[in-house]
């Protein structure tokens, strides 16, 4: 096992540098100048042609890439063109936002989406089965940004519920940041007041992000839990006069996991990534405002960045992905 | 228990209830009167990247700066021609035989941290921004020319500053308003210079200024916690914390303003304005705007808009009332010249009014009668006003085809759009733009000289005698000659120039009715520490 994912670590680091490669060459083939993008319209030629020589844009593009992966190397990222910090110290500010916010998701889609699946295979064709199917329906199609605003008006404004948006309340102060998690660093700092204050900041975007993984968890579940109660060990299961419970929970649930984890591995990185409508409209400080303005603003270093931890995030999650199967089929070995 | 103890006991737990009610009362009332005293602003303030006064050079960064730092002079609320004493308590200009002299007296100030501010501060500050070459330094050294050596400080509360003739005193002074003349506690910045630096790592994300307010804290992208400074000299009354939180939407923002948790949106689209206009919980102000939204016509050789007649013909047959009324909800005015409204030197007369049959006559002249097509760049997003770009360009797209000019749209983010602005490369553009300091050379120059290789340059339009006009404006420091010069070169710019001015917009924001001293310039200045809530 040890080999196995020293081995997929090693081929990790090769499709990181792959990533690396390929984006830096799609970000520079842009017919746009990133000097006039950070120096603004008003900016004089002068100005632009310092901007250039001050960032090394004005060197052929390959010194450029050999120049960028020497600091990589040295785990730097470079610096952001836009706001002249280091990529790693934003990357260490976006990113815990955006790990939290998908992690809760992640959570709702599966506390969801896993149920609701049993339910509507267990009941299926029955009213039961009906309703969890309409809800994968509508969570499937319903856009994320209607979803968001109607939320927010109405859990919010309409309601009062549930606060705005924002990670914290504006007169709440954040805790000392430790992890980047506010709930993590609010117990560490002893405030239950801050950590129920985030918790219910959370909710809103959380739920709206994970609706769409939940209805997609929803159907998978449904669809692999049927094909596993038709094999014939689970009537053989019943034959022996198991409870239904049992042969569920024993017997099907486990065999019908893999496929339920392979979607929740893509969904998981997909999220974390995929963000940027839930954080916008929830103010939510993450990586995917940060992604966004960066490409608008031609900010190819911080671009490069979020990238790389795009790449980074689908591989970790995709090899504990392949080693969880394992744990859940004996059968698949990693030798 | 003998009775006289557990009535003790009684008096004790009573007492005890009592402090907890008091405390939980005073607590209440407290954060009750945090909120009394907290201002909160809700707004897309994703353009803010730094602190630091002379590095700032966007719109979100000069708010800041603006309550964080004191310039010398500054202009004070809606009157941006009267200039006001600020850190100098007086100033005055006297001719040299290099140039001219700039004397200022400095008042007695302190910087939050407690230090006097002295002319050894102000120099530093100014001299800072000239060494790091930020983007707003060139106001310093290619408009006001002045290097080092220009400043000197006779004594601790003087400062001199020697300008030669090719700058104008009054300009300098103008500019001096601007963020970048903001005056940094230089003790404090030497202490955190790193590498040579001048602090500017350090004032990313800290103040060290004499203003109303400094930072208390700035979460990236989450909020900027600015809090009122003991020891300045403009005093808050009531606000003691303004807290700038980021909201990119407008439709957020409004559901936060109609929620209580915000008092200041800063971002309307115009239906939104509209209603809220009709809100009696709400106040809806159209604050003021040096911008300009205008049509930028490719005159080069061989473009299609080289014969100035075209050009005129264009002007015609925009629509600009239409445009401002049904688009804009009213967020704009109309103005047909080069030098926005508000400044010394613009000029409100009507050059062009809608005229689609003139407009036709001179396409004829032009030997166009059977009208062109032409590529008509547009930004992908918002455009001044809050209009989505494509609505305003579909508007345009419409007038022009009433002169047979097919304009075929072709959208681009924005730092695509300036690029190919900026090549020369643009045949027709929709674009903005605002000037660097509040006087009419900061739309004179750039608008009319193309050897400045700003915007006549981008639109390929050379033009001897507007060049020669706006470079012998700029320095003419006779107020009146000054005026007369800039009606010759509008007059020149409305009949020949590239641009159809199209509007100038107002920045709409919206505050709950409790708000009061509120008030936002052209300049985009807030002064936060007149603002009170109720």
């Amino acid at each position: 096992m040890l080999t196995y994912i020293l081995r997929r670590l090693a081929l990790m680091v090769l499709v990181l540098w792959g990533v690396t490669l390929g984006a830096f060459l799609i970000s520079h083939a842009l017919p746009s100048d990133p000097a006039a993008a950070a120096m603004g319209n008003n900016a004089r030629e002068e100005q632009l042609a310092d901007f250039r020589e001050r960032n090394g844009l004005n060197k052929p593009l390959a010194t450029q890439y050999v120049i960028y992966m020497g600091q990589l190397l040295r785990g730097d990222m470079g610096t952001s063109l836009r706001t002249q910090n280091g990529i790693v110290n934003d990357l260490r500010a976006f990113f815990p936002a955006t790990l939290e916010l998908t992690l809760v998701a992640v959570l709702f889609a599966l506390l969801i989406g896993l149920p609701l699946g049993v339910i509507a295979a267990l009941y299926q064709g029955r009213p039961p089965d009906l309703l969890a199917r309409t809800f994968a329906l509508l969570g499937g199609a319903t856009p994320v940004y209607w979803l968001a605003i109607l939320a927010l008006t109405l859990f919010h404004e309409r309601l009062g519920w549930l606060p705005g948006p924002g990670r914290l309340d504006v007169y709440s102060l954040a805790p000392p940041t430790h992890t980047g998690l506010v709930l993590v660093d609010s117990l560490l700092a002893r405030d239950p007041a801050v950590f129920w204050d985030a918790l219910r900041h959370l909710m809103l975007p959380a739920l709206v992000l994970g609706a769409y993984s939940a209805a997609l968890l929803t159907r998978m579940t449904r669809s692999a839990l049927l094909e596993v109660l038709s094999q014939d060990y689970i009537r053989t299961a019943r034959s022996k006069g198991l409870t239904p419970a049992r042969v569920i929970a024993k017997h099907a649930i486990r065999n019908a996991a893999l496929p339920v984890l392979t979607v929740l591995g893509s969904l998981f990185g997909s999220l974390l990534t995929g963000a940027v409508l839930t954080e916008t409209i929830f103010s939510w400080p993450g990586i995917g405002g940060y992604a966004t303005t960066s490409a608008i603003s031609l900010d190819f270093p911080a671009v490069m960045g979020v990238t790389l931890i795009a790449g980074l995030a689908y591989s970790v999650v995709n090899l504990l992905v392949d080693l969880a199967y394992g744990f859940f089929d004996p059968r698949i070995s990693f030798s | 228990m003998t009775q006289q103890a557990a009535s003790t006991q009684k008096l004790q737990v009573f007492s005890r209830g009592l402090a907890l009610a008091l405390s939980l009362g005073l607590s209440l009332a407290s954060a009750q009167s945090a909120r009394q005293s907290t201002l909160v602003i809700g707004g897309d303030f994703s353009d803010l990247i730094t602190m630091d006064p002379g590095v700032s050079y966007e719109f979100s960064g000069s708010l800041v700066a603006g309550n964080l730092y004191d310039t010398l002079v500054i202009y004070e609320g809606n009157d941006l021609k009267t200039l006001k004493p600020r850190l100098a308590s007086s100033w005055t200009v006297t001719p040299t035989a290099t140039g001219s002299r700039i004397t200022f007296k400095l008042r007695d100030a302190k910087f939050s941290t407690g230090r006097p501010v002295t002319s050894a501060d102000v120099i530093y500050s100014l001299t800072r921004v000239i060494a790091l070459k930020t983007p707003s330094s060139f106001l310093l050294t290619d408009v006001a020319n002045i290097t080092a050596k220009s400043l000197s400080a006779p004594d601790a509360k003087t400062v001199v500053m020697d300008i030669p003739k090719t700058a104008n005193p009054n300009i300098v002074l103008a500019l001096l308003t601007f963020n970048v003349g903001g005056v940094i506690d230089s003790t404090e910045a030497k202490a955190h210079e790193v590498k040579g630096d001048f602090g500017t790592a350090w004032l990313k994300d800290h103040s060290a200024g004499s203003g109303p307010f400094m930072l208390n804290r700035w979460d990236r992208s989450a909020q900027v916690a600015l809090d009122v400074n003991p020891n300045a000299f403009r005093k808050s009354p009531s606000i003691k914390r303004v807290i700038l939180r980021y909201m990119t939407e407008s439709a957020v923002q409004q559901s936060s303003l109609n929620s209580g948790e915000i008092d200041v949106a800063w971002n309307y689209t115009p239906d939104a304005f509209k209603a809220a206009q009709n809100d009696p919980k709400l106040k809806a102000l159209k604050t003021d705007t040096f911008m300009l939204s205008y049509l930028g016509m490719n005159s080069a050789k061989g473009m299609p808009f080289e014969d100035a007649r075209v050009r005129e013909a264009v002007r015609y047959a925009i629509d600009q009332d239409g445009m401002i009324d049904s688009l804009l909800q009213g967020l704009g005015r109309k103005t047909q010249t080069i030098i926005p409204i508000g400044l010394a030197g613009s000029d409100p007369k009507i050059y062009y009014p809608n005229n689609v049959a003139k407009a036709k006559e001179l396409m004829k002249a032009a030997g166009k009668a059977d009208g062109f097509s032409v590529d008509f760049l547009v930004s992908t997003g918002s455009c001044s006003g809050g209009v989505p770009c494509q609505d305003l360009a579909a508007k345009i797209q419409a007038d022009l085809a009433k002169i047979g000019i097919k304009a075929n749209i072709k959208q681009m983010v924005n730092s695509e759009l300036y690029t190919t602005y900026r090549a020369q490369k643009a045949p027709l553009i929709q674009a903005d733009w605002s000037p660097d300091y509040p006087d009419a050379d900061g739309n004179g120059t750039p608008l009319s000289d193309y050897a400045a290789k700003s915007l006549a340059w981008r639109n390929g339009w050379d033009n001897a005698a507007a060049g020669k006009l706006a470079q012998t404006a700029a320095i003419e420091t006779n107020a009146t000659k000054r005026l007369a010069q800039y009606k010759q070169l509008t007059a020149l710019l409305a009949k020949d120039g590239p641009y159809a001015i199209l509007y100038q917009p107002y920045k709409p924001v919206v505050l709950q009715a409790g708000i009061s001293g509120f008030n936002r310039n052209a300049n985009g200045d807030v002064q936060f520490e007149k603002i009170s809530k109720k």
